[in-house]
């Protein structure tokens, strides 16, 4: 049994601090993976405390890492920059998708290949 | 011879006839004289008493006019006082019109108005002043109740239009938090804030004309709730909050839970507000052994007295509060504060700070206090008890869930978070397993190990043998 969604009490909000843009330049995605890099540094909040434990073990995308922490993606993104910021975090760019295999070219090669004998 | 004698006699008869009518009528005279005289003397006497009468009657006239000179002198005197005191009747009434009245009205609404009294105070026209008074009394408690009415009116607009806009901001705060979701612009999330800002807003106006407070929640844990009131202050990330419960689900009651959040709110709001921007808004949670505390104290420029004796008494619910009397613009926090303690039984006081600025104390009596379900978890972003561990977050769970590893060490001084995250050590064996929760222990019973070895390794001569770690009480 679930009990009813709460009223929200605590928004999103919060994790920006006042900001209107995360940390760093290079712009974090929903795909982004995170790592533990280091130790935690020193002179941040609990929510970052909690990304960093989060992501310890191994390694989440964000979009997971949010999805843990009850954040949107928008606010997480706020945090795991700070972290990033400070080396704590290392950010991989998104693996991109694999390109499907054009079947023809590899036809065409294989009775080249085949020709060759 | 007798015929002689007869004709003496004869004669005689004939003689004495005459003389017997003569002296009968001498006698008559003689009578008559003494009649006229008796009648004179009666009348002489008549006329002396009818002259002494007179004479009375005269005395008595020359008295009159002696007593009614007097009279007249008496009522020129008395015309003339009168004369005086309606001059300074009417002095004393220009006065109540032109200064009295106007500074007592002004004193309705400004209570350190001084209001004159009457002019003339030496006393002895106590009934101009009993009638004065009267006057003054009638035309303020008039002013009062029109203006209660009008008050009344106020509020009753204010009550509708705050709860319409309330509820659209709410559906807006739905909406927000539905597409922050899905999109990830962060312009949202300032967004978001803004609409809170406004909600907050109307919410206090909403309190202020006497509605409820709008909102109806769930058993909120303290933690979540100040960090949420902390959500709705313009300088949030000013505001620190440190959180030393000892029962980290410690929660408000349903009823008064967005009371206190609303009253913290606004206390955070004066802290910000009215301390410098670059200085921090200092929060602490306690809990204490009949509710809890939450203290808030701010590095600003502080309260005069006499604006610290207002605010105690808004926030005791003792002053009335009129709409018209919070001022242009209307500083309505420590009056909002003030109608929600008396509504639903928390307390609130505020104080010179040691920081410098103020600091607001919030009581909540053990009787609004509850505790939440353990499965419900609590929010990332409200603060973590300091007196226990680090917050865990168990990767291999669906939901992130927190765990007491370590039992409370009782009377312990609230130590730094950094001293106790690292060198508060686990009575547990640890287990194996990669866990975060497992390789925290692990990690942290070898560094209290470690740390412990090389205190004993400096004092070899201690005859207490190896110290204790850092942070932890000796049993």
């Amino acid at each position: 049994m679930t009990t009813p969604p709460r009223r929200r009490l605590v928004p999103a909000y919060l994790a920006t601090h006042g900001r209107t843009a995360a940390a760093g330049t290079r712009p974090l995605d929903r795909l982004s993976v995170l790592h533990a890099a280091a130790d935690l540094p020193a002179g941040l909040g609990g929510e970052h405390r909690q990304l960093w434990e989060l992501v310890r073990p191994g390694a989440l995308t964000l979009a997971e890492a949010a999805a843990h922490l009850r954040l949107p993606v928008s606010a997480t993104v706020f945090i795991a920059a700070d972290l990033a910021e400070r080396g704590a975090l290392s950010v991989r760019a998104p693996i991109p998708s694999a390109q499907p295999v054009n079947r023809d070219l590899a036809e065409r090669l294989l009775s080249g290949l085949r020709a060759l004998k | 011879m007798v015929e002689i004698v007869l004709a003496l006699l004869a004669g005689a008869a004939l003689t004495a006839g005459p003389l017997l009518w003569s002296a009968r009528r001498a006698a008559g005279t003689a009578r008559a004289a003494t009649r006229r005289a008796t009648e004179a003397d009666n009348r002489a006497q008549g006329a002396e008493a009818r002259a002494r009468t007179a004479e009375t009657r005269a005395r008595e006239g020359e008295e009159h006019a002696r007593s009614a000179d007097a009279r007249a002198h008496a009522a020129e005197a008395r015309h003339t006082l009168a004369e005086a005191r309606l001059a300074a009747a009417v002095r004393e009434f220009t006065h109540l019109a032109h200064e009295r009245l106007p500074a007592a009205a002004t004193a309705l609404t400004h209570p350190r108005t001084p209001v004159p009294g009457p002019l003339d105070t030496t006393g002895g026209n106590e009934e101009l002043h009993r009638a004065l008074d009267a006057v003054l009394g009638a035309a303020l408690r008039a002013a009062l109740a029109e203006r209660e009415r009008t008050d009344a009116a106020a509020r009753a607009a204010l009550r509708g239009a705050a709860s319409k806009i309330q509820a659209l901001l709410i559906q807006v705060r739905s909406l927000l938090e539905e597409i922050q979701l899905s999109v990830d612009d962060p312009r949202l999330l300032a967004l978001d804030f803004r609409n809170e800002l406004t909600l907050r807003r109307v919410q206090s106006l909403a309190v202020l004309s006497g509605s409820w407070p709008g909102m109806t929640r769930e058993d909120s844990p303290l933690a979540e709730l100040c960090v949420g009131a902390q959500s709705r202050v313009a300088g949030y990330a000013r505001i620190e909050i440190t959180n030393h419960l000892r029962e980290p689900r410690l929660a408000v009651a349903a009823r008064a839970a967005e009371p206190v959040a609303i009253a913290l709110a606004e206390i955070l709001g004066n802290a910000t507000a009215y301390s410098h921007p670059e200085t921090r808004v200092v929060v602490a949670i306690e809990q204490g052994s009949s509710g809890a505390l939450v203290v808030v104290d701010d590095m600003g420029v502080g309260m005069e007295p006499d604006q610290l004796e207002r605010a105690g008494d808004l926030l005791d619910g003792q002053a009335e509060v009129l709409l018209t009397e919070l001022g242009d613009p209307p500083q309505a926090g420590f009056a909002v504060i003030g109608l929600l303690c008396r509504q639903f039984g928390f307390g609130c006081r505020v104080e010179p700070s040691p920081y410098g600025g103020v600091r607001a104390i919030l009581r909540l009596p053990a009787d609004l206090l509850t505790l939440t379900d353990p499965a419900a978890p609590l929010s990332a972003l409200a603060p973590r008890p300091i007196t226990q561990g680090a917050p865990v977050f168990d990767a291999g769970d669906a939901l992130p869930t927190r765990k007491r590893r370590t039992p409370r060490v009782p009377q312990q001084d609230a130590p730094s978070p950094r001293t106790q995250r690292q060198d508060a050590p686990s009575p547990l064996p640890a287990p194996a397993g990669t866990t975060p929760d497992r390789a925290r222990s692990a990690w942290s019973a070898l560094q209290s190990g470690t740390a412990a070895g090389r205190s004993a390794a400096d004092q070899p001569a201690s005859p207490q043998g190896p110290a204790a770690p850092e942070g932890v009480e000796t049993p």
